[in-house]
C-alpha cells in the first residue's frame, strides 16, 4: 500500500473513523467483543434492538443454519431501555460512535423508548427497527405499509433530537417508495436490509426448522438482494443509506458503497469469525488503496453502467 | 466449589496435526493452537465446518461448537484434542481436513463444570459425542475423590475415547445398545444401578450426551437426592453470547444461554420438556 487512504465517512451527522458498523442484534452490546479486538477500530456499532420493557424471547429451536445463510427467530429478547443505559452503555469506550437499536409493538412505545434514550451522553444516534410487526394492524410489520411507516418516522423524530435512521424491511414491493417516505419525515438516514423473511422444514418432523414457523434469512445469500435496494432506494433519496446483508469481507463492502451505500454493517459475519467487522474495514481501505482512491467516501455511489451501443 | 474463571477467549488459526478415525462414525482430530490460553473441563470451542482453503467457503456457513476432548499445553500454545461424529456436512468436510490444513479455532468458551469436593465420589456419566466433554473432568476429578465414569453407545465401534479412560485409572463401566460391548442397554441403567449399591450417597452427577439421556440421569440423580450436572449440546451461531440462538428455558422462568451461562448447567434448572 503505498498511498494513505482517508477513510473517514459522515453518515447522516456521524463521523465515523470508517465505514464499517456492526449490525443490530449481531454484536450483542458491544463489550462481548472487547477481548477479540480494540472496538474503536471500527466506524462505530449498533447495539441490540431495545424494547421498553426487558424481553425474553421465543422458545428454541430460535436459529437453523441455510444455504450459506442462516434463519432466525429469536423473537424481541433485550434486558429493556432503561437496563441498556445503565449497564450496557457504560461498558463501551469514549469516542466510539454507538447507536441504538428501538423495537416496538405500537407507535407510541417507540417513541417513548427514543424518549429514554435522547439524554444518554455516550449515544451518537438512534436507529428504529421497522420490522416488528404492529401488534394494531394483525402483525403486517411497520415497514410494510407505507402510511404505518411514515407516521412511525414521524412520531419517532419527534420524540428525539438525534440522528434518526430508520432501518427497512425487505419484504416489501417497492423499497423505493419506503425510503422516500423515510426522507420525507425527516429522518437523516436508512439502514437496509433486514432479514428477509423465510421458511425451512425439518425433515425428520415435517415441522418448521423454527419453533416461531417463519424466521428471518441473513448472510451471504440475501448479498444480491440486499445489493439491489440498496442501489435502488439510493437512486430514490438524498439522505445516506447505511448497506446491509451478507458482508463477509471488505470486497463485499465496497460493493454496497459502488452501490451508492455511504457506510456499512456487518451482521451474521461475527458470528463465525468475531474479528469480521474489522477485517472489512482493512479490505476496504485496501481495496481503496489498490485502486487509487484516495478516500473511501469517493467510492459511494460509482456504479459504472455499460457503454450504449447500438 | 465453582467452575474456575475462564481466560478471554481468543480467534485464532488452527494446524491440522491429525485427524484419524476412531471408531465406525467417530474422529479424533489433533490441532496445533499458538496462543491458546488454557480452558477448564467442560469448556468448548468453535471449529470453522471444514479446513479453510484458498478461497473462504461460506456453504456451511456457520462454525461447530465442539467440546474441548484434551489440551497439552505446549510453548506458544497447546495441542487441542477434538473428538467428534459424523453427523451433518460440517463434520463430514471436518473430516476431510488433511495434516498441515487451517482450521479456524474460536474459544476457550463457556462454563465448565464445578470440581466434586474433596473426598466426594463423582459419576460422570457420557453418551455419543457428549463422551468428549468429559475426560478432562474426570482427570481433575481424580485429583479430588474416586471417579466412576460410565459410558454409553449404540455399539462398541460407536464407543469414543475408551482406552483414554482405561489409562487414566478411573472406574469404568460400559454399557452398549447392542450389547457388542460391556452391559446391554443403556448408560443411564448403569447410573441407576451404581446408585442404588449399598456403599452409595452423596455423589456429584455429571451427565453428557443427548437431550433424553441426560433428562433421564437428572431424574435418577435427583431421587437419589444427588447434585447433578449437565452439559448441553444446542445449535450455535456465536458460540459467546451474541445471537442468542442457543437459549434453554430455565425452571424460574426467562432462558439460559447455553454457550455463554453453560454448557454446564444443573439439571435442576432447565425445563426439560420445552428444551427442544
Ligand atoms: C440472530 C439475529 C438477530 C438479529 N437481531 C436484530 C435486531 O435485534 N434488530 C435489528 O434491527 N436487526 C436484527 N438482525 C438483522 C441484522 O441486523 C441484519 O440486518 C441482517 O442479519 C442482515 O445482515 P447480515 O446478512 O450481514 O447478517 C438480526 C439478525 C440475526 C441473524
Ligand atoms: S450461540 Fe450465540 S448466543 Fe449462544
Amino acid at each position: 500500500m503505498t498511498v494513505a487512504v482517508d477513510t473517514e465517512v459522515n453518515l447522516g451527522g456521524i463521523t465515523l473513523r470508517n465505514p464499517v458498523l456492526t449490525a443490530s442484534g449481531t454484536f450483542g452490546y458491544g463489550s462481548e467483543f472487547a477481548p477479540f479486538f480494540a472496538l474503536d477500530r471500527i466506524g462505530g456499532i449498533v447495539a441490540k434492538s431495545l424494547t421498553l420493557e426487558p424481553r425474553s424471547g421465543n422458545l428454541p429451536p430460535r436459529i437453523a443454519e441455510t444455504p450459506a445463510g442462516m434463519l432466525n427467530a429469536i423473537g424481541l429478547e433485550n434486558v429493556g431501555v432503561d437496563a441498556f443505559l445503565a449497564e450496557k452503555l457504560p461498558l463501551l469506550p469514549e469516542g466510539l460512535p454507538v447507536l441504538a437499536s428501538v423495537f416496538e409493538t405500537d407507535i407510541d412505545r417507540y417513541a417513548e423508548v427514543c424518549k429514554r434514550l435522547s439524554g444518554a451522553p455516550k449515544l451518537a444516534g438512534l436507529e428504529i427497527n421497522a420490522s416488528c410487526p404492529h401488534v394494531k394492524s394483525g402483525g403486517i410489520e411497520f415497514g410494510q405499509r407505507v402510511e404505518l411507516l411514515a407516521r412511525l418516522v414521524r412520531e419517532t423524530r419527534r420524540a428525539s433530537s438525534l440522528p434518526l435512521f430508520i432501518k427497512l424491511s425487505p419484504n416489501v414491493t417497492d423499497i423505493r417508495e419506503m425510503a422516500r417516505a423515510c426522507e420525507a419525515e425527516g429522518a437523516d438516514g436508512i439502514s437496509l436490509i433486514n432479514t428477509l423473511q423465510a421458511l425451512d422444514v425439518d425433515l425428520a418432523t415435517r415441522r418448521p426448522a423454527l419453533r416461531n414457523g417463519l424466521g428471518g434469512l441473513s448472510g451471504p445469500a440475501i448479498r444480491p438482494v440486499a445489493l439491489r435496494m440498496v442501489w435502488q432506494a439510493s437512486q430514490a433519496v438524498k439522505i445516506p443509506v447505511c448497506g446491509i446483508g451478507g458482508i463477509m469481507t471488505g470486497e463485499d463492502a465496497v460493493k454496497f458503497l459502488v452501490c451508492g451505500a455511504t457506510a456499512v454493517q456487518v451482521g451474521t459475519a461475527n458470528y463465525l469469525n468475531p474479528m469480521a467487522a474489522v477485517e472489512v474495514a482493512d479490505g476496504i481501505e485496501r481495496y481503496a488503496a489498490a485502486h487509487g482512491f484516495a478516500r473511501v467516501s469517493e467510492l459511494v455511489g460509482t456504479l459504472r453502467p455499460y457503454a450504449s451501443s447500438r | 466449589m465453582s467452575a474456575s474463571p475462564s481466560p478471554p477467549a481468543i480467534r485464532v488459526d488452527a494446524e491440522v496435526r491429525a485427524n484419524q478415525e476412531e471408531g465406525a462414525e467417530n474422529r479424533r482430530l489433533r490441532l496445533g493452537v499458538p496462543g491458546w490460553p488454557g480452558s477448564a473441563p467442560g469448556q468448548f470451542a468453535m471449529l470453522s465446518p471444514g479446513s479453510r482453503g484458498a478461497a473462504e467457503r461460506y456453504d456451511p456457513l456457520l462454525p461447530r461448537p465442539m467440546a474441548v476432548y484434551r489440551t497439552v499445553p505446549e510453548a506458544g500454545g497447546a495441542e487441542l484434542e477434538i473428538l467428534y461424529k459424523l453427523s451433518g456436512r460440517g463434520t463430514r468436510l471436518l473430516a476431510d481436513a488433511r495434516p498441515g490444513a487451517t482450521v479456524r479455532v474460536v474459544g476457550p468458551l463457556g462454563v465448565g463444570f464445578p470440581l466434586p469436593q474433596l473426598g466426594q465420589r463423582a459419576l460422570l456419566v457420557g453418551g455419543g459425542t457428549g463422551i468428549a466433554s468429559l475426560y478432562e473432568l474426570a482427570a481433575a476429578a481424580q485429583a479430588r475423590g474416586p471417579v466412576v465414569v460410565l459410558l454409553g453407545a449404540r455399539s462398541a465401534a460407536d464407543l469414543m475415547g475408551r482406552a483414554d479412560f482405561v489409562a487414566l485409572g478411573v472406574d469404568l463401566r460400559v454399557a452398549t445398545e447392542d450389547g457388542s460391548e460391556g452391559t446391554p442397554g443403556r448408560v443411564t441403567e448403569l447410573l441407576e444401578t451404581a446408585l442404588a449399591a449399598p456403599d452409595a450417597g452423596g455423589e456429584i452427577v455429571y451427565a453428557c450426551g443427548p437431550t433424553p439421556m441426560m433428562r433421564r440421569a437428572a431424574e435418577i440423580a435427583a431421587r437419589r437426592e444427588c447434585r447433578c450436572l449437565v452439559s448441553l449440546e444446542n445449535r450455535m451461531a456465536c458460540g459467546f453470547g451474541v445471537c442468542l440462538g442457543c437459549a434453554v428455558p430455565r425452571t424460574e422462568g426467562g432462558f439460559a444461554l447455553v454457550c455463554r451461562d453453560g454448557p454446564v448447567l444443573d439439571a435442576g434448572s432447565v425445563r426439560w420438556e420445552e428444551a427442544s
